[in-house]
């Protein structure tokens, strides 16, 4: 099932997550249970200090005009995705610091800058691109933008990758970093 | 039964003639009546913060425009603010570079966030505050002094009119009671009135339309046009209320312990010419037997709502002429409309029905009768078979309401005052209104 699937020294991923395809975890990211990553269409990065809480769905959707080899999505450093997110973006990269609230959607065609974040049950289905710190919010998926970048959560960080050790099992790291991280996906 | 989100299906019919689930309704235990919102007067208790629970006293309130002094409302959204903690980075200074003094520079400064839409006080300027509450900076209206100057002259034009009406009518003058209701309060009488009876507050175009305006209007002194100057706003104060009767000005109480409850249970497809079993449970929530009978809603004796005089203290109101001004009561009082195209079938008997026992809740099952008309007892409830029928000409579709109205014995438990005589059995009279859903062609 899980085929070259990469964990980076420093991630925590529990053991009871669909993790299909080709898939690189940067160190500091910390995946919770009942997580899907599914990378069908092309292999899927994420980077550091990321928080991908329960239920939560990340698709690397096959498309017709698919590139060949497959163009990677990579998922920027700090971004939160909260209970029961979903996200189906083809376009190959996606900010940092961006915050997917609980129940929210991005569709496929909707591109991600930085400091973003997609309130509580929004959905983003329509053809569009976020600026940086842009943020939706509300029944109406009202849009304002923020001042600054949303504060990255360092602390809840810490306090998962203690925590989560002691009541779950996790997946081993099987992949050491030799050179800086990004370099290392360079072989495909 | 009253639901949340589902429609009434039991409605009572208040003194006033307004139907309304009983949950929404109150009784006065001296008039022995059933109040609704409509034909009571609210009084205001005392003013409160419904974020951080603060009680006010009410001069205090005015003095801070009803408004709660440390909890703030989020301008663009109106969500609750939250108040965040960061830990503010010492200043690199050359000068020192001991690590000691670095870090007891380093302190937690506080700002507000909105957890809706993400809204910051420092979006918009607002210098961090060294204190969790309170401290944030007071905005002051730019034109202060101006509107103070208005509102001295029209206080002194109210005061003035105010005078003059007392002179015109000083004989005719009629005092509406001894409590300050909410509408002298806040004077929001139209509105208020306006929105009980379901309207808008205001007639004009929906201000959803035109989005970005309702945020600029919350502020109203400074009407920001522009996002970045969209401060946090002190949130609202909510206010205690406590209702009393407008005849006897006593504290009302809800009807759950007074009055009968009506539950429909279940009841068969109605179609037109046909006759179906209605299930019907009644309880009896005094802790006092009741005796119930089935009455035609045609029966039930037209309210008296004239003050009779009771009591020493009325008489004496009376002869001050104080007489109470009852002019709501034809402003508000309607007439029930009792037509419908069902109708049921009134057993002749009378349900006797025991006591309210807490502790009968643990008994062990109903018993069940082969009775054609009760189904079941179980402690101060009973199950009611009735027969329902449809007129010919029932019109197919929803809205089948049946009309029914119980007789039921009630025993006053109130002392009554000083000189009037001790009744404690009362027999009163309640209407319902019960939505059977939906009549059926063939």
């Amino acid at each position: 099932m899980a085929h070259n699937v990469k964990i980076l020294p420093g991630a925590t991923v529990c053991e009871d997550c669909t993790l299909e395809g080709d898939i690189t975890i940067g160190g500091g990211t910390v995946i919770h249970p009942r997580v899907s990553i599914i990378a069908e269409g092309g292999p899927i990065i994420i980077a550091e200090y990321c928080i991908i809480e329960e239920y939560s769905k990340i698709i690397h959707k096959k498309s017709e005009k698919q590139e060949n080899p497959p163009k990677p999505l990579f998922i920027g450093a700090h971004n939160v995705f909260e209970v029961g997110c979903k996200l189906e973006s083809i376009f190959g990269h996606i900010g940092e610091s961006n915050v997917f609230e609980c129940k929210s959607f991005v569709g496929t065609s909707v591109r991600i800058g930085s400091g973003c974040v997609i309130g509580a049950a929004c959905n983003l289905t329509a053809p569009q691109t976020l600026a940086d710190n842009t943020v939706i919010w509300g029944a109406e998926n009202n849009i304002r933008e923020a001042l600054e970048k949303q504060p990255s959560q360092v602390l809840q960080l810490d306090f998962l990758g203690k925590v989560m050790p002691n009541y779950h099992r996790l997946r081993k790291q099987n992949f050491h970093k030799r050179q800086p991280s990004r370099q290392s996906q360079d072989g495909k | 039964m009253a639901y949340l989100v589902q429609p009434d299906y039991v409605k009572y019919t208040c003194t006033c003639g307004q139907q309304k689930p009983i949950t929404n309704l109150y009784f006065c235990r001296h008039c022995l009546k059933i109040r609704c919102s409509f034909c009571i007067s609210h009084e205001v208790d005392s003013h409160y913060c419904a974020n951080c629970l603060e009680n006010m006293p009410s001069s205090e309130a005015r003095l801070k425009k009803n408004r709660c002094g440390s909890c703030f409302d989020c301008p663009s959204c109106f969500h609750t603010l939250s108040t965040r903690a960061t830990v503010a980075q010492p200043r690199q200074d050359p000068a020192a570079g001991d690590a000691k003094v670095e870090n007891k520079q380093s302190k937690k400064m506080y700002y507000l966030l909105c957890f809706n839409c993400r809204w910051t006080s420092r979006d918009v300027g607002i210098p961090d505050q060294p204190v969790a509450t309170g401290g944030w900076p007071e905005r002051v209206n730019p034109f202060n002094s101006r509107v103070n100057q208005l509102l001295d002259f029209y206080k002194a034009v109210v005061q003035q009119e105010k005078q003059e009406k007392l002179d015109k009518e000083r004989k005719k003058y009629a005092i509406r009671g001894k409590y300050i209701t909410l509408t002298d309060k806040t004077g929001l009488t139209m509105a208020m009135a306006r929105n009980i009876a379901g309207l808008p507050s205001s007639e004009g175009a929906p201000s959803s339309a035109i989005a970005n305006f309702v945020p600029s209007q919350a502020s109203a002194e400074w009407q920001p046009a522009d996002v970045a100057r969209l401060y946090p706003l002190a949130r609202p104060l909510s206010v205690k209320r406590s209702q009393r009767c407008r005849l006897c000005d006593h504290n009302l109480t809800k009807p759950d312990y007074h009055v009968p409850e009506v539950k429909i249970i279940s009841c068969e497809t109605l179609k037109p010419g046909a006759t179906c079993a209605l299930l019907l449970k009644l309880s009896n929530p005094t802790a006092h037997e009741m005796q119930i009978t089935l009455v035609d809603p045609a029966e039930v004796p037209e309210h008296q709502e004239r003050e009779e005089g009771r009591t020493i203290e009325k008489s004496l109101e009376k002869s001050l002429c104080l007489e109470k001004d009852m002019s709501w009561l034809e402003a508000v009082s309607r007439k029930v409309d009792v037509t419908s195209p069902l109708s049921v079938t009134r057993p002749d008997v009378t349900l006797t029905l025991a006591q309210r026992d807490d502790a009968a809740e643990y008994d062990d099952d109903a018993h069940t009768h082969s009775d054609d008309v009760i189904l079941w007892r179980k402690s101060n409830k009973l199950a009611l078979r009735l027969q329902v029928q449809v007129a010919e000409g029932a019109v197919e579709g929803p809205g089948a309401r049946l009309p029914l109205a119980l007789r039921y014995s009630y025993r006053n438990t109130v002392p009554p005052a000083s000189a009037a005589p001790l009744v404690r059995d009362h027999v009163l009279y309640v209407a319902v209104l019960l939505d059977l859903g939906q009549v059926y062609a063939e």
